[in-house]
């Protein structure tokens, strides 16, 4: 199973994060960013949340056809 | 007293299809039935034809039993996996009324009847479903249990350096070498004993017997802190962790699922022995040469008293003077290979053996048929010529037991997952996994190397290799273990044997799903060229032991139909499991409240002990009516709600979801979480919100309190909290509008009771206490005041979900049955869910029913909110012309026309003009006490006014339909003059 290092609390296993949503990978109208979901499949930028964990909110960006996590960072960050 | 690796003195009793029989301790129940002369094992699934043992492993396609009296059986166990204990009750599958005389045999008769894919061409006239119920009672493999009696398997979660899956001798050497490396290592062996092929091939290595080497090894990957983990299997697993299977004794009761997490895994899992096929291969008596060897060398069993071997390598020779040694009479070795004469194949110690037991060996020579029904008697052989065809006459072998191999098939289910790809290596006529990733290698048998010296070496390597990929320093100076066993069997591929075309149909290449050479070329002509469609077309590999022994042979079948080699139509995909898994070890520990868990409020107990009727809804368990006011629900539900109107009632809303909302932010934020501002409410005043999701849609409503200038509570739906807190944090991290906001769940750590009706203040007043009344008495409607109820915080909203005069009372979890109960005593009577959605009926008031995901705020009447223009979350899309359109539903109420009759939620709503194309749907519907008859809501076509003619159209649960009128959706009181006294 696949693994998310979430930055509060490590590589943690991925039925601890909940999927929300791919975003569309440029900018565009808000009809766009509501519904527009083409799928890249080298490249997929996702929020997930950590919900069985600190439920920090992750940017994650990865690459859905070999499964490797690209990087991982902390939406929202500190005030 | 048979003697044996596996087996100690001592008497087990067993039952099999009714028959009392003897084992001993070690024994399976294949080896035991073996030892009793039983040579029946079952009957095959589709032509119900008489079978015998093959195999001695779990890849075995016939022996697979029942275990157990119905309800509580466990069916396709397989007979050589299964490890004897006392009172074992076992049944042969697939036969009525017995295992020797099966009625559905007589199918037999018509071989031809039943070949790939017949059920699209028979039995269709005249009506194909009037032979379903036979066809149900014929089809499948064993009986699926009606009760369960086991305890749940342990689940063990391990993580470690090198993973290696097999402790035979590539297994074992590499899980040495990775120990010495100072790795931690984990070693799993589906068998109950490590070894492998060390248990009956007569080897040595490093100076010793194989089997004192094996015994070494394990004690020092003991002494140096390796686990190793016997009679488990490796299932599955992606992404970094495997799954493995412990399941001692065969059967479900002991089970354990680990999960483990390695850095680096070593797939030392061996080859599995291949079949032949020639006519009437699957007669009982036709076993693999291998298995003979398992049953000698494990359990002391003799197969057989007179065999005949047939195989197309060098290997045969020495199995065959084991056997002889071992009290089996080899009547002859059959070598399909043209190049030698002789026993030019064995060694000269094999040959002599051989020869002094007057064995015959015939080269360039193939078993074509056997002779006998139920059990063999002989085999019929014919010399082969140059292209496999055979040529000349026939000579008769007797024998009481024919031990074929055509090879081996290295086990690679593991390597081919992501991303490991197929090879044929033409010289073991078999596939290897290649294309590993860094972490993973295959060694041993599993990769091609079949000699001991070999897989050793392999296994070292291999060891090494994935010690130092997981961070450890190896010493050159370490060197493989050195062996000597049998040598490296020269093979050549050979497939099936000669055979007359009309005699293909009994040539069997799947035994366990009954598929023929027949069936391979059938489907080939009917256009199924793929090896996936022929899998499927034929029911080739798709039983339990998934292609084990069947699938390499049916490729290499189909490519010699084809005109291709085998490495081009490769073999259908490896799929998990890799070795049949139960579902309650997947489910592990997941079951009942682990599963599912019901969330109880404080008051829970009190409702059970009073009659309160406690159903769950969502997670919680709740109270839909309380028996005392009716025996049924809806003769309750109706008193209830009568009498919270008359005088008054409690309910027990503490699952109500409670969010606390705070920071410098948080007015700003949750302005741009609801349709309207959060920001103008005032500190102690309440009001009634609306979400939107970021495409227009109501998400959620609820009540927003202002506990203080920067704190707020946010209420949402029962069950809902979990799921707006993520979408709160959601925003505030995105950026929505500030981010000193902070949020949390208090849904658990507030318990809410709601008091209703015209007598509710009156009697808080005298429950509360002085210290309340005039706080009682200046409460607006929607205002709310904190104070405190036996030294225990309490907050008093002023606020209905019923319509009558009504407080909601937040209370410590602690000190709510003392509230309750001090209500109670106080003179008010609890109502529950049921009569708290009539009185939200009568009102018009929204739930999930009409918040279903699917409305907007302009079809529930809302639209005046929109018009006031805060800039929310949902805002931009919520204008678009599609949500305006005339067709699009609005919230309304409804009332039979006649003012008796019933409709119910669900009920279709159609108009004269379009009888079958509702225009919308009844989405709650109760019988009303105050208005005396069925009222309900409903979303219909905006362009429906309240002088439509409607009919509530509800086929599955009324005959008639119900002509319905619109009405507003406030049944009762419209001006809300009595919440507001």
């Amino acid at each position: 199973m696949m693994r998310l290092v979430c930055p509060f609390c490590g590589p943690r296993e991925l039925r601890e994060f909940q999927f929300h949503k791919t975003l569309p990978a440029g900018p565009g109208s808000v009809f766009a960013r509501t519904y527009e979901r083409i799928d890249h499949p080298e490249r997929s930028v996702e929020h997930w949340q950590h919900v069985e964990g600190c439920r920090a909110w992750l940017l994650v960006e990865r690459n859905p056809s070999s499964g490797t996590v690209l990087r991982t960072v902390l939406l929202g960050g500190t005030p | 007293m048979r003697r044996g690796t596996r087996v100690s003195a001592g008497t087990i009793r067993f039952q099999f299809d009714g028959r009392e029989y003897c084992g001993q301790p070690g024994d399976t129940a294949a080896s035991a039935l073996l030892a009793n002369g039983v040579c029946h094992f079952g009957r095959s699934v589709k032509y119900r034809r008489l079978r015998g043992l093959l195999t001695a492993g779990p890849e075995e396609p016939n022996a697979l039993f029942t275990s157990g009296r119905y309800p509580a059986v466990i069916p396709n166990v397989a007979a050589p996996q299964l490890i004897l204990r006392d009172g074992l009750d076992l049944r042969s599958q697939n036969r009525w009324p017995t295992l020797g005389l099966d009625v559905a045999s007589l199918l037999q008769a018509g071989g031809g009847f039943f070949g790939a894919g017949f059920y699209y061409k028979t039995f269709i006239w005249p009506r194909w479903r009037s032979y379903e119920p036979l066809i149900r009672r014929l089809a499948g493999l064993g009986a699926a249990p009606g009760a369960c009696e086991l305890a749940p398997p342990r689940v063990e979660h391990l993580s470690c350096d090198v993973l290696i899956a097999g402790a035979g001798a590539a297994g074992l050497a590499a899980a040495r070498s990775a120990v010495r490396a100072g790795a931690r290592v984990v070693l799993c062996e589906r068998e109950p004993r490590c070894g492998g092929e060390l248990e009956f091939e007569v080897g040595s290595i490093e100076g010793q017997p194989a089997l004192a080497w094996v015994a070494a090894t394990l004690a020092e990957l003991a002494a140096r802190g390796a686990r190793v983990l016997t009679d488990t299997a490796l299932v599955g697993g992606t992404g970094g962790q495997l799954v493995l299977h412990g399941e001692p004794g065969g059967l479900p009761g002991a089970n354990t699922l680990y999960r483990v997490r390695p850095r680096a895994f070593i797939i030392a899992m061996g080859s599995i022995e291949r079949p032949i096929a020639f006519v009437d291969n699957d007669r009982p008596g036709v076993m693999l040469v291998g298995a003979a060897e398992r049953y000698l060398a494990r359990y002391g069993v003799r197969v057989g008293r007179e065999a005949v071997l047939f195989a197309n390598h060098d290997r045969m020779y020495a199995a065959a003077a084991r056997l002889v040694a071992g009290g089996i009479r080899v009547n002859a070795l059959i070598d399909t290979r043209g190049d030698l004469s002789g026993m030019a194949g064995a060694t000269a110690a094999q040959r002599d053996a051989l020869e002094r037991a007057g064995t015959r060996c015939l080269t360039a020579h193939a078993v074509v048929a056997v002779e006998g029904g139920r059990r063999i008697r002989a085999v019929r052989v014919t010399q082969l010529a140059g292209n496999g065809a055979g040529v000349g006459a026939e000579t008769r072998i007797d024998c009481d037991v024919l031990l074929h191999s055509g090879g081996w098939s290295p086990c690679v289910q593991a390597g081919l997952q992501e991303g490991g790809l197929r090879e044929y290596a033409a010289a073991l006529g078999a596939f290897l996994a290649a294309a590993q990733p860094p972490w993973r290698a295959l060694a041993g048998a599993a990769n091609g190397q079949l000699e001991l010296a070999a897989a050793l070496m392999d296994g070292h390597a291999a060891g090494s290799g994935a010690a130092q990929h997981a961070g450890h320093a190896v010493h050159e100076r370490e060197a493989a273990p050195v062996g000597r066993g049998d040598e490296t069997p020269r093979l050549e591929p050979f497939w099936r044997s000669p055979a007359a075309p009309r005699l293909e149909k009994r040539q069997f290449v799947d035994l366990q799903n009954d598929v023929t050479v027949a069936d391979l070329r059938l489907a080939l002509a009917e256009g199924f060229t793929d090896i996936e469609h022929v899998k499927r077309y034929t029911t080739l590999g798709i039983g339990t032991e998934q292609g084990a022994t069947s699938a390499v042979l049916g490729a290499a079948i189909l490519a010699e139909f084809k005109g291709e080699p085998p490495g081009a139509v490769g073999t259908f995909r490896a799929r998990m499991p890799f070795a049949p898994v139960s579902l309650q070890s997947l489910a592990g520990l997941r079951v009942g409240c682990a599963w599912r868990i019901a969330r109880r409020t404080p008051l829970d107990g009190w409702h059970a002990a009073h009659g309160g009727v406690l159903e769950s809804s969502g997670s919680w368990m709740r109270p839909r009516y309380f028996r005392a006011n009716g025996a049924e629900p809806f003769a309750a539900a109706v008193a209830e709600a009568r009498r919270v109107r008359a005088s008054g009632g409690i309910a027990d809303g503490s699952t109500l979801g409670k969010i606390e909302v705070a920071g410098a932010d948080a007015a700003a934020f949750l302005d741009s979480m609801y349709l309207t501002k959060a920001s103008t409410i005032k500190v102690g005043r309440s009001k009634y919100m609306v979400n939107l999701r970021e495409d227009g849609i109501v998400l959620d409503d609820g009540l927003v309190l202002r506990l203080a200038p920067e704190r707020f509570l946010a209420t949402t739906s029962s069950g809902h909290a979990d799921h707006m807190l993520s979408h709160f944090e959601h925003y505030r991290d995105t950026d929505w509008s500030g981010r000193r906001v902070t949020l949390t769940d208090v849904t658990e750590a507030w318990a809410v009771i709601a008091v209703a009706g015209p007598r509710s203040r009156t009697t808080l007043e005298n429950v509360l206490g002085a210290q309340w009344r005039g706080a009682l008495a200046n409460l607006g409607h929607m205002d709310f005041s904190a104070g405190q109820f036996q030294d225990h915080d309490l907050k008093v909203l002023r606020a209905s979900f019923s319509g009558e005069l009504a407080y909601e009372l937040h209370c410590r979890p602690g000190i709510a049955l003392a509230l309750w109960e001090a209500l109670i005593a106080g003179g008010l009577a609890p109502y529950g869910l049921d009569a708290l959605d009539i009185l939200r009926v009568e009102k018009g008031y929204l739930v999930s029913s009409e918040l279903n995901g699917e409305t907007t705020p302009h079809d529930l009447n809302m639209g005046a909110l929109v018009a006031l223009g805060n800039p929310c979350l949902g805002r931009d899309l919520l204008d678009r012309p599609g949500f305006h359109e005339p067709a699009r539903p609005r919230l309304v109420g409804l009332r039979a026309c006649d003012g008796r009759a019933k409709f119910l939620a669900g009920a279709q709503l159609t108009t004269p003009a379009a009888p079958t194309r509702p225009a919308g749907y009844v989405t709650s519907s109760v019988w009303s006490p105050a208005l005396g008859e069925w009222i309900g809501l409903a979303l219909v076509a905006r362009q429906l006014g309240e002088d439509a003619p409607l009919m509530a159209r509800d086929p599955l649960r009324s005959a008639a339909d119900t002509p319905v009128r619109i009405v507003p959706p406030v049944h009762f009181d419209p001006g809300g003059a009595r919440m507001k006294s």
